[in-house]
């Protein structure tokens, strides 16, 4: 007999309460902090902790968004605030425990700042010297939701998760729910596919709930491969359950048998807390057959693909996780009724599937309530490039993109302008510094030609040369093509060798017709988006900057100096 | 058949069905929409963007190949902005594509060695291309009418060149990633012998790690070839030769009956095989001898006139010499001092005419087939179903549930029917393989029992009882339409499950699942040879095959049934035409009056009472001087193999041995008349293959090189023998002869085998095709016998009436395992094995002019054996058989019985070896698996390497 979910949540509570009456040192380790070294960061404090015989809980967690200022490091003593460290300096890990963790005084010059302890009583007394970070740029604006743990919570530990409440809402799916009645809640949320085409999940879900087919597929697709997107990533590092209850929940709507989660080969930290994940609720019972007792079968299993962005596509995505190459299926017949295996599939990106345990436990009004006209819920964005504060925030719909920028990201970094933004992945081209003033909209930013698609935000400033990016994003599009249909495999290379041509000065001025025509025919005669939006890159470029291209060809200047200098140029284009 | 719906393209209106793409819609109307990736009997694939066409009503360009017809649809082909997209792929697509004679306005009149006035280099040249003028890329750019220059920076890839592979040349500087080959080998065939690698701009074809196709599990099928639309894969032999003339035959190999479509050059040499893609048989598919073994048919040491012998020489003769030297003797032999042996590549008629030349002239009942080794094969279905013939068309095995392959090695033998196997395994099927042998099938088996040599026929005794035992038999069926069900299942009582699996060192586990496995799909079909099988087993175990399909209710239906998987091209034909000693035409009995006298009645003449001599029986007689003369045709792999004894020895010591062959062979130098034989592609009549489907086969060589068919050297010593009693008859004639004596061929003629079929795919000449498409005009799908009536269909499957007025007699074998013969100094059995490729081994291979597999062979051996006999895992032993040793290093396999020793070659070297044959013929004389008796020796061969 499975564990019920109230023996569970005692069993967590407990755990929790043993727990917060020790120091609880927490280390971000997503691929944020790995990248800023917090791996040495945590064996430097455990080796602290251990000398100097301090008994405290020692977690990695993962990112709680404030990427810049990784290796974070929070201390919390029971009842206390979170006091946050950033670019911590392993070296001084003795320092950290002696005076804090063993002593109960913050080292505030190195403190960034302190979280208030949830629970916090009136009463309670702001440490000294600190800034209160609920009230950082980054965080002022956000609403978690499928954040909500990220950052607070040990991802490798589920009865974490459900001490915060955790698979509550699958509980009460399974047991008080009918199919149904949970797609009624989804509905009504009016959550939208965050994959890039925000398309409306329950109608999505509909297609296969009404499937009568006995073998069904939920697939949740974390290839993201996108320079400058980390979101789905970050999710799985940091609270990998959210997305597996998700998927248990999509399952449960859609009447789906099994479920993938599907992530890149390379993704090490996703992959590993992902299996974890998956493996601990199949030991609680809460993945496999009768889940808690509610008679509902239902399993998950974390497949990989190779390294390939087009595995990302879905139809490429089913390809690969049936062993083949990954190259995307021709349309019709669509995944709802030839999908996985050839059975009827929905496909969801991890950030969608991720709000539904909130949505489930909350319901979808609640949900609907936040965002902006058709655009509910929130926007999990990926800061990169030239600003001052670069992580990622959950901010609602229907803020202005403006703001994000300037106040919540802190502006351009050295004081610098900002030139133009890249946004959703290579494929969503450039947008021009005088189009920022937009609402983050589904309707407003397609209107305006732009892409929300994964939520990766780059902002470039005068530095760069939009030549010398395009080229960037199409040696990228074109490396990445998968080789299938032909306008994509050979247009790719043909813009490719115009775009060298122009950063080495050498374009000529038909130049950019030659590619305007080829990538227009790509894009007509592509089978799938990679091929049909290739050409974004180079359409959006010319759009803003006409000038710039034409200077390189005709005066052979590049006004940023970046196209005078050594280039590097990672990719042989053709044979 | 769904209702038919109205399309419009281009503005013509034409009349298609529901489920099919846009483009097939087209190309069964005639109307032709460009396409590069495409290709009639693979599924769409939706990459080179060439048949993009606007629909009315809907956004963008979709592919035709892909876009499901619907009624009422509009479609736009040959519009500006679909012509220019088109030119916009084909453009880029040249910029990586050798086109320097794409666009010249000399190609027509340049040859590949003449000066190139433009310049253009070498590799760049479509005349120096060995698919030029047959290019559908040049097809294709020229129907686009492209202009001279294009926009794009051309790059030739300078990718060295493949060459040292068996029987292919591969090319990927001119290869434009159109995946044809990689599905074709995946698709159809069911190998994935190779892939696409890299991707983006370096997107190309290749072999897993870039190994040789030796390493890569290839076949050497040459299907990526047929399908290959440039010059990327072609053939070796006559690379650069052009087709002049390409007429249809049938594949002289095996009995599977392919039809491919030959081409000859301006020489009447034949320089390539395209299997058909309309050929119901084939269905566009060949093997390696049909592919890469009909070279035999331009060599020049064909015979072309008789040769007599004299002074104990043969000597040259003409034919009236020869003619007259033959029946001068044959005058002076009574009836049973003469016999005749036909070969299995002779047609219908020629049988037909043989048969009753051996009767009617000659007086005498000894004839049979010099291939006709294993006449169990086939007597066991006549005994307890009525007809001596495989039940049902060859391709249902691919909707077959589940598929038994027992002891026949199908993938090289008759390659053809191995692929919907491998198709349908890779699909929901089940295969289960019985064979001590490791053949590539096991590759593809659910389920593999490797009975001890000997004891086949009691494995199967164990998988029908557990059919029984697990009450999986079909009891409903078989009360209909069985004799005496009861007296099979009492019969099987007496063999326990255990018992049998400590005989044949099958699990008990294995045996059920196998029971189960064929007992609970919903069609079961069994393919079986009789490959290393007992002698005294045959019989019996034909019969345990029989009754396994009729306790599991599996005849009558599709996707189920019987396949004996019989040798030569035309065995059943000359079964069907009474080429054997107590058989008339027919089936009908020599020893039934009744059937002698409607023979006669035809015949007009005697037909003599008493069965002849069998095929070893003349062997015998021969050796033992009871026989004084005899008429050979063909030559044959048994006289070599061993399998009828030393029959070149036998049959010399007769007065008159007279030998009708294409080449002067071993047999042929021990004749005392040879005359000289055409060659397959020279034949005029028709072949039945193993799914009983007589199809037509003409003259596709017309020259006249003094060879003759055995019809007309028959026909001229019947005229000697008894003058005037026989009227010349053309093949056609002789076919309205046999309908009249065999009621299965009632209903058959050269008229309808010419005229009915219909025009499958039509094609417009001008514009490019597939080189498959082009010949695949007309389809002749032949006529299966049983055809009793000239306006009868023809019967695929047998038995789907029931059996008429009688029920399928279960016979009941006697089960027991045979202790076959093994000299005391052999006391193991030698299982040889030959696969694709093995993983988890180590090859290398020797790259030079041409690829050598160089690697040791495992020698597997079952451990307990092994320390019976002293032998470690890593010795260096050697199998010793009477034909020689087989070294290699001993390996533990608790999966080889005991008492058996085993070793797993490679097909690749069996390509090799067949490339560099010296044989005249050498695809026709491949020596099949053979399990021999052997010993495990120490490797007399030392370190050899240090």
């Amino acid at each position: 007999m499975p564990a019920s979910y109230a023996q569970l949540e005692a069993e967590a509570t407990a755990r929790w309460e043993a727990n917060a009456k020790r120091p609880w040192v927490r280390v971000g380790t997503a691929l944020c902090g790995q990248a800023a070294g917090s791996t040495s960061v945590v064996s430097a404090l455990k080796q602290a902790l251990e000398r100097q015989g301090v008994d405290a809980q020692l977690s990695e967690v993962g990112c709680i968004g404030l990427c810049y200022a990784e290796p974070l490091v929070d201390v919390q003593l029971p009842g206390g605030p979170r006091i946050f460290y950033g670019d911590f300096d392993p070296d001084r890990a003795d320092e950290l425990v002696r005076a804090h963790v063993a002593g109960g005084h913050p080292i505030a010059e190195l403190a960034l700042g302190y979280l208030p302890p949830e629970d916090a009583a009136d009463d309670f007394v702001p440490p000294a010297g600190l800034r209160d970070l609920s009230l950082h740029p980054m965080r002022a604006w956000e609403n978690r939701i499928a954040l909500r743990n990220a950052g607070n919570i040990d991802p490798m530990d589920i009865y974490q998760y459900i001490a915060t409440g955790g698979y509550r809402a699958l509980s009460s799916a399974l047991l008080e729910m009918t199919p149904e009645d949970a797609l009624q809640q989804v509905n009504e949320s009016g959550l939208r596919g965050r994959g890039g085409a925000a398309f409306p999940t329950a109608t999505k879900w509909r297609f296969l709930a009404g499937n009568p087919s006995r073998d069904k597929y939920v697939l949740c697709n974390c290839e993201e491969g996108d320079p400058g997107a980390f979101n789905d990533k970050a999710i799985l590092e940091s609270d990998p359950h959210t997305l597996v209850e998700g998927v248990i929940l999509a399952g449960y709507t859609t009447g789906a048998s099994k479920g993938y989660i599907f992530i890149r080969h390379g993704h090490d930290g996703p992959i590993d807390r992902c299996r974890a994940a998956v493996s601990q609720a199949q030991e609680l019972g809460l993945l496999g057959e009768d889940i808690m007792g509610s008679g509902f079968d239902f399993d998950i299993e974390v497949a990989l693909t190779g390294d390939s962005y087009v595995a990302g596509e879905e139809s490429a995505l089913m390809e690969a996780i049936e062993g083949k190459r990954a190259m995307p299926r021709f349309r019709p017949p669509f995944p709802a009724q030839f999908g996985l295996f050839g059975k009827p599939t929905n496909i969801n990106n991890v950030k969608t599937l991720a709000y539904v345990p909130e949505i489930m436990s909350r319901g979808g009004e609640w949900f609907a309530g936040i965002g902006h006209e058709r655009s509910t819920g929130t926007a999990i964005l990926c800061l990169s490039g030239a600003l001052n504060y670069t992580g990622m925030m959950e901010v609602p719909l229907g803020i202005n993109l403006k703001d994000v920028l300037y106040e919540a990201a802190g502006g351009i970094r050295n004081g610098k302008k900002l030139k133009f933004l890249q946004t959703g992945g290579p494929l969503g081209g450039v947008l021009g510094a005088d189009n920022v003033d937009i609402v983050l909209d589904f309707e407003v930013l397609r209107n305006a030609g732009a892409i929300l698609g994964s939520g990766g935000i780059i902002a470039a400033d005068e530095d760069t040369c939009v030549v010398d990016l395009t080229r960037a994003l199409v040696a990228f599009c074109q490396y990445e093509s998968c080789g299938k249909c032909f306008p994509c495999r050979m247009g790719m290379s043909h813009i490719l060798e115009v775009l060298e041509r122009i950063c080495d000065l050498r374009g000529q001025p038909e130049d950019l017709d030659l590619m305007r025509s080829t990538g227009e025919n790509m894009q007509a005669g592509s089978l799938c988006g990679h091929g049909q939006l290739g050409f974004n890159p180079v359409s959006s470029a010319l759009r803003y900057f006409p000038a710039e291209f034409e200077a390189h060809i005709i005066d052979h200047e590049c006004s940023t100096g970046v196209c005078h200098g050594p280039r590097y140029s990672p990719v042989r284009s053709r044979r | 058949m769904p209702d038919d719906i109205n399309i419009s393209i281009d503005g013509v209106e034409i009349k298609t069905q529901p489920g099919k793409m846009v483009l097939e819609a087209a190309i069964d109307a005639g109307i032709y929409v460009p396409y590069l990736c495409y290709h009639p009997g693979m599924k769409p694939y939706a990459a080179c963007r060439m048949c993009v066409i606007e629909v009315e009503g809907q956004r963008g360009y979709p592919a035709a190949c892909t876009l499901p017809v619907a009624d009422g649809m509009v479609v736009h082909s040959q519009i500006p902005a679909v012509d220019a997209l088109r030119k916009s792929v084909m453009e880029m697509l040249i910029a990586e594509h050798p086109n320097g004679c794409l666009t010249c306005h000399r190609i027509d009149i340049c040859g590949p060695s003449d000066v190139c006035l433009r310049h253009v280099s070498v590799n760049d040249r479509c005349v120096t291309c060995p698919k030029n003028e047959r290019c559908e890329l040049k097809d294709t750019v020229r129907y686009l009418g492209m202009s001279l220059e294009s926009p794009l920076g051309y790059k030739y890839r300078n990718i060295p060149l493949e060459v040292s592979d068996p029987f292919y040349d591969r090319d990927y500087n001119l290869c434009i990633v159109c995946g044809r080959c990689v599905r074709a080998c995946d698709e159809l065939r069911g190998d994935d012998a190779i892939g696409f690698t890299e991707r983006g701009g370096q997107a190309l074809v290749g072999t897993s790690f870039g190994t040789s196709l030796l390493e890569s599990g290839c076949e050497f099928c040459g299907a990526c070839i047929d399908v290959c639309p440039v010059g990327a894969l072609v053939e070796r032999e006559h690379k650069w030769e052009k087709a002049r003339r390409v007429e249809r035959s049938i594949c002289p190999h095996c009995p599977v009956g392919c039809q491919l479509n030959l081409e000859f050059n301006a020489n009447d040499e034949l320089i390539r095989a395209v299997p058909e893609i309309n050929s119901p048989a084939n269905q566009g598919q060949a093997c390696f001898k049909g592919k890469f073994g009909l070279e035999f048919v331009n060599d020049s040491g064909r015979l072309t006139v008789p040769l007599v012998k004299r002074n104990g020489a043969l000597e040259e003769a003409t034919w009236d010499e020869a003619l007259d030297f033959i029946a001068d003797r044959l005058f002076q032999v009574g009836g049973e001092q003469f016999a005749l042996l036909t070969s299995p590549t002779s047609t219908n008629e020629e049988l037909y005419l043989a048969q009753k030349f051996a009767r009617a002239v000659m007086g005498s009942n000894n004839i049979d087939q010099t291939s006709n080794t294993n006449p169990e094969m086939v007597l066991g279905l006549e005994s307890s179903l009525g007809l001596a013939a495989g039940t049902n068309p060859i391709w249902e095995l691919e909707q077959s549930g589940c598929i038994l392959a027992f002891n026949t090695n199908v993938t090289e033998e008759q390659n053809v029917v191995a692929v919907p196997i491998k198709r349908a395994s890779r699909k929901n099927a089940k295969l289960i393989v019985i064979d001590s042998r490791e053949v590539e099938l096991t590759r593809y088996a659910h389920l593999w029992l490797r009975p001890v040599p000997g004891t086949e026929l009691t494995l199967l005794a164990g998988v029908l009882r557990s059919i029984v035992d697990q009450g999986l038999n079909d009891t409903v069926w078989l009360e209909e339409n069985c004799e005496s069900p009861a007296t099979l299942t009492y019969a099987l009582n007496s063999r326990e499950i255990e018992e049998v699996s400590e005989v044949t060192q099958v699990s008990v586990d294995d045996i059920r699942s196998a029971a189960r496995l064929f007992a609970e799909a919903d069609s079961g079909s069994v393919v079986y040879g009789l490959d290393n099988l007992a002698a005294n087993l045959e019989r019996d175990c034909v019969l345990s095959l029989v009754n396994l399909v009729l306790l599991t209710g599996n005849l009558g239906k599709p996707g189920s049934g019987l396949y004996p998987m019989r040798q030569g091209a035309n065995d059943q034909g000359a079964w069907d035409m009474g080429c054997l000693p107590d058989r008339l035409p027919g089936y009908r009995w020599v020893s039934d009056p009744a059937d002698r006298k409607l023979v006669e009645s035809v015949w007009g003449v005697p037909v003599p009472e008493s069965p002849g001599l069998g095929l070893a029986q003349i062997v015998d007689a021969a050796d033992g001087g009871e026989l004084k003369a005899a008429v050979v045709f063909g030559n044959s792999a048994n006289f070599a193999n061993g399998r009828i004894g030393d029959a070149v020895g036998a049959l010399s010591k007769l007065d008159l041995l007279v030998v009708h062959d294409t080449f002067l062979t071993t047999l042929g130098r021990q004749a005392d008349v040879v005359l000289p034989r055409e060659a397959f592609a020279q034949k005029d009549g028709t072949y039945t293959n193993l799914e009983r489907r007589v199809q037509r086969i003409s003259p596709a060589l017309t020259r006249n090189d003094g060879a003759r068919p055995e019809s007309w050297v028959i026909l001229q010593l019947a005229e000697r023998l008894k003058p005037g009693s026989w009227q010349p008859l053309t093949p056609a004639e002789v076919m309205e002869e046999i309908t009249r004596v065999a009621p299965i061929y009632a209903g058959i003629s050269h008229h309808r085998l010419d005229t009915e079929g219909s025009l499958v795919l039509r094609t417009q000449l001008d514009s490019p095709q597939p080189t498959q498409v082009l010949y695949a005009s007309r389809q002749h799908r032949g006529l299966q016998w049983p055809c009793p009536e000239p306006g009868h269909p023809g019967t695929p499957t047998l038995y789907a009436e029931g059996f008429g007025d009688t029920r399928a007699v279960p016979m009941t074998p006697s089960f027991f395992a045979a202790a076959p013969e093994k000299p005391v100094e052999f006391p193991l059995w030698f299982a040889p094995g030959r696969v694709l490729l093995q993983q988890h081994r180590e090859m290398e291979v020797i790259k030079g002019k041409r690829n050598r597999i160089m690697r040791e062979e495992w020698v597997e051996v079952n451990p307990r054996d092994a320390a019976d006999l002293g032998f470690a895992e890593g010795d260096k032993v050697a199998v010793e058989t009477e034909q020689g040793l087989v070294p290699g290093v001993a390996r533990y396999n608790p999966g080889v019985p005991r008492g058996v020793v085993a070793s797993t070659g490679l097909f690749g070297q069996l390509a090799i070896d067949l490339e560099a044959s010296e044989e005249f013929d050498p695809a026709s004389m491949l020596e099949g698996l053979v399990v021999r008796a052997a010993r495990l020796i120490e490797s007399p061969i030392k370190n050899t390497d240090g």
